[in-house]
């Protein structure tokens, strides 16, 4: 193993591109982690007059249309969105590999069933699915964390059960088979380690995704609430003052915007470190 | 001038974890002229792949010509330029790799494939490239050149693609072919059909061949002068005959004494463990692919051939019976019935006096324990996210709820007994060779402490010296614990090597049974008389060659119904 990761992290910062997605996913979520430490004024005062530019001695990135620090909005602006996203996504993977890695490995009428759920939710408009949910249930971060989780599930399931069942025909699940071992211990002890690497790669991808669409219904006020900051929200709420302020719909979507390049990046240059290694492991015969 | 020069070839592959390089093929030098034939004989990993990419001048990823020179036409490849290069390729020179399947691209029609290489090369027009196409099926003896075209590279047998592929290679009439492994992936009967033709086709048109194999014998068939390669460099070189009776080096001496022969005497009656009372035994056991039902109307299946019909044998305690056949001939259906994956359609399996051919899946745990198998391919038998250890304590923990310290020394004895260090405890699959894996698996299969092991064609993806000795030592664990083994292989040699009794079987049915000796010597039914000469390649090919026509409906049908074949 240690000899296959080493080889993975020498893939993975190997290419330029992946070295910038690695640095600015790791850059955000310190800063993430660590915004409460770093603001020098709470996120939600009233602190100097409002629309300051950014330059100000006081305030580094100036202040909003009612006054508030900028700078320490924009620090504390991507934690509910990043863990909204986070927990949604990886909530939805778990649950995927193990309905995935079942339907691949059960097969018959089972599968089938699953699978056309799984179609029937994948023909929605994601974000059509995710507003009308939000509406009927409320804005709250709970209700966005399950939806979240509820719109990645069926895509998570597709994925990972369509790489289970390049392993399922393989011998060793017969043998164990053949060992007399229960459905669940092959799905989890032979099969699911056979799958992770998906999995790892699924979860980065789609929580890239998911900040998107967090931060899009915060935009269309069906997300996170103010005065929380979020840099959705943030955006809608300075969309009026776009002209005379620049930097307050500039500055969040900026934010957003090297967040998700920064988590595609890392996550294609992670498919493959993981791809080339699965690779060599069953393509040699 | 020499057609084709090799001079000191040096390549190295670089480890992308440690960035160091390492040598492939290491001070490799050749001449080749027009209408020799040259075979380059040595066990994977030896980096005789490597050379006939070289000689294309292409290298796999990570890899690089870091010495030497390749001269073509007195010119070295190295110095070509990409639309050079692009001319050479195809045109002058031609390649004929390993796996048909995966060289042909399978959403076009394969007639559509071979006509591009005239088109591009020879700036052929529609229609005359179409007649190309066909001429070339028709030298290669593709039956109904004019159908075959229209075909898509999975509605032919393994052996006609190969043919497609041949005719392709030699669309633009090159001066040098190379072939990779053209024939490993074929059953034999089939390898014959393409060997033939190649053969035929250099005498006719007098071109240069590489011919790549690790298969001692082919070369013997095939080549003139023949280099045996050991860990990227050349051991032995001569003409192929003289190296085939005369080995001089050591590596070359194992590797001709490592093939199994048809023709060979029977080993001398080994101490048997078998005791006479049966076993298994199989009574007219049929099998039928049944119906399956799906919500998916595509995915339901509708195939309702016997994949074994009425066939009956048995193995005693002890003792050693090999089924035999082609690749469809229900050699993997019976495996699959008898480890209880598939319940007969009719007849009886029993084992130790029980009846366990009804039992559907739900078998004990001790009936499970003495019934065990080893698999062909050990790569995809070996759970490659879990290390030797994992794989060797489980069935230990499974079948007898030994864990911890106990299960870690037990299953060190049982590498020490395929003669494995017990240092691999540590290593993953991948990190072992062939012959290593193959050897854990049986190391598994012994784990259970077995009454019949079941082998599943477990010599097929091994090179030969490693074979040997997989056998060797199989045999060897046999006798000290009086397994029985029911062995299935298309490999006759190996058959007669390690069976006491050997069962031919052919589309399902069973055509002749009886003692290695006395099958092999005079084989009564014309199915297992074309096996034999498949198998001993001899000079007298001819009567396979007459039933070619016989075995080509039963090849179409192995592939069409891709259910039934071997796993």
């Amino acid at each position: 193993m240690s000899a296959s990761s080493s080889r993975a992290i020498q893939v993975l910062t190997h290419s330029p591109g992946t070295m910038i997605g690695v640095v600015l996913v790791m850059l955000h979520l310190a800063v993430a982690v660590f915004a409460p430490l770093l603001i020098p004024y709470g996120e939600t005062q009233l602190v100097g007059a409002p629309l300051l530019a950014p330059g100000h001695p006081d305030f580094l990135l100036g202040t909003d249309a009612i006054g508030r620090d900028y700078f320490s909005r924009l620090l504390m602006g991507g934690r509910t969105s990043i863990t909204v996203a986070m927990v949604g996504v990886l909530g939805a993977v778990l649950f995927a590999t193990l309905i995935g890695v079942s339907a691949a490995y059960i097969g018959g009428l089972y599968d089938d069933v699953v699978m056309r759920i799984v179609d029937t939710k994948l023909s929605m408009p994601g974000i059509l699915f995710v507003s009308l949910f939000v509406i009927g249930f409320g804005r709250s971060v709970v209700v966005l964390t399950i939806v979240i989780g509820i719109s990645y599930f069926p895509g998570a399931v597709r994925t990972i059960r369509a790489q289970a069942l390049t392993q399922v025909p393989l011998d060793y699940v017969k043998a164990a088979r053949l060992r007399g071992e229960s459905a669940l211990s092959v799905i989890l002890r032979e099969l699911t380690p056979n799958v992770a690497e998906v999995v790892v790669v699924e979860f980065a991808i789609r929580t890239s995704s998911a900040i998107l669409i967090v931060s899009a219904l915060s935009f269309l006020g069906l997300g996170i609430s103010p005065p929380t900051p979020d840099w959705g929200l943030m955006v809608s709420e300075s969309v009026n003052q776009i002209y005379a302020a620049p930097w307050l719909v500039l500055l969040p979507a900026a934010f957003i915007s090297s967040l998700v390049v920064g988590l595609n990046f890392a996550s294609d240059g992670l498919a493959n470190a993981l791809g080339l290694d699965a690779a060599r492991g069953l393509h040699r015969s | 001038m020499a057609l084709l020069e090799v001079k000191d070839l040096k390549i190295a592959y670089r480890n992308n974890a440690t960035g160091e390089q390492s040598l492939a093929v290491d001070g490799v030098s050749f001449t080749l002229d027009r209408g020799e034939t040259l075979g380059i004989v040595g066990e994977s990993g030896c980096g005789k792949s490597t050379i006939a990419r070289a000689l294309m001048a292409y290298c796999r990823p990570g890899g690089e010509i870091v010495g030497g020179q390749i001269l073509f036409d007195g010119r070295d490849v190295r110095a070509f330029s990409e639309d050079q290069l692009r001319e050479l390729r195809g045109k002058r020179m031609a390649m004929v790799p390993q796996d048909p399947l995966t060289s042909l691209t399978y959403h076009m029609r394969v007639g559509a494939q071979v006509d591009e290489i005239s088109r591009i090369h020879q700036k052929l027009d529609a229609k005359a490239a179409r007649q190309h196409t066909l001429s070339l099926f028709e030298r290669t003896n593709l039956p109904d050149p004019a159908r075959t075209y229209r075909r898509y590279p999975h509605e032919n047998s393994g052996g006609q693609r190969q043919r497609v592929v041949i005719a392709g290679a030699l669309a633009c009439q090159p001066d040098l072919l190379i072939l990779d492994e053209p024939t490993t992936a074929l059953d034999t009967t089939t390898e014959m059909q393409v060997l033939k033709l190649v053969k035929d086709l250099r005498d006719r048109l007098g071109v240069a061949l590489v011919y790549i194999t690790h298969d001692l014998t082919l070369t013997n068939y095939m080549c003139e002068n023949v280099l045996v390669m050991l860990d990227g460099k050349v051991v032995e070189r001569g003409r192929t005959a003289q190296v085939f009776e005369a080995p001089t080096t050591a590596y070359a001496k194992k590797l001709v004494a490592a093939i199994p022969r048809v023709d060979a005497p029977a080993p001398v009656a080994q101490a048997s463990t078998r005791t006479g009372a049966a076993l298994l035994d199989v009574r007219n056991l049929t099998f039928r692919y049944g119906r399956s039902w799906s919500l998916n109307p595509f995915a339901r299946r509708t195939i309702d051939a016997p994949a074994v019909d009425d066939v009956s044998f048995s193995v005693p305690a002890g003792g050693t019976v090999g089924l035999v056949g082609e690749s469809g001939s229900g050699k993997s259906t019976i495996a699959n019935v008898v480890v209880g994956l598939l319940t007969p359609t009719s007849g009886t399996v029993t084992f130790d006096g029980q009846d366990v051919g009804s039992v559907d899946g739900k078998r004990s745990a001790d009936l499970r324990r003495r019934i065990q198998v080893v698999f062909q391919n050990p790569l995809s038998s070996l759970n490659p996210r879990q290390q030797v250890e994992t794989i060797l304590t489980r069935p230990l923990q499974v079948f007898f709820g030994i864990t911890g310290g106990p299960a870690r020394d037990r299953a060190a004895e049982l590498l020490e007994q395929m003669e494995l260090s017990p240092d691999l405890l540590r290593r993953y699959p991948r990190q072992l060779s062939g012959g290593q894996q193959q050897r854990v698996a049986v190391a598994r299969a012994f784990a259970a402490k077995p009454d019949l092991l079941l082998c599943d064609e477990i010599t097929s993806a091994l090179d030969v010296s490693v074979q040997a000795q997989v056998l060797a030592l199989l045999k060897d664990i046999q006798l000290k614990t009086g397994t029985a083994c029911l062995f299935i292989s298309h490999d006759l040699g190996v058959v007669k090597q390690v069976c006491d009794e050997v069962a031919v079987l052919q589309k399902g049915k069973l055509v002749e049974s009886g003692r290695p000796a006395d099958v092999f010597a005079a084989p009564s039914h014309p199915y297992t008389r074309r096996l034999i000469a498949a198998a001993s390649r001899r000079e007298d090919y001819e009567d396979i060659a007459s039933g070619q026509d016989a075995a080509a409906p039963a090849l179409e049908m192995a592939s069409s119904t891709p259910g039934k074949g071997q796993t």
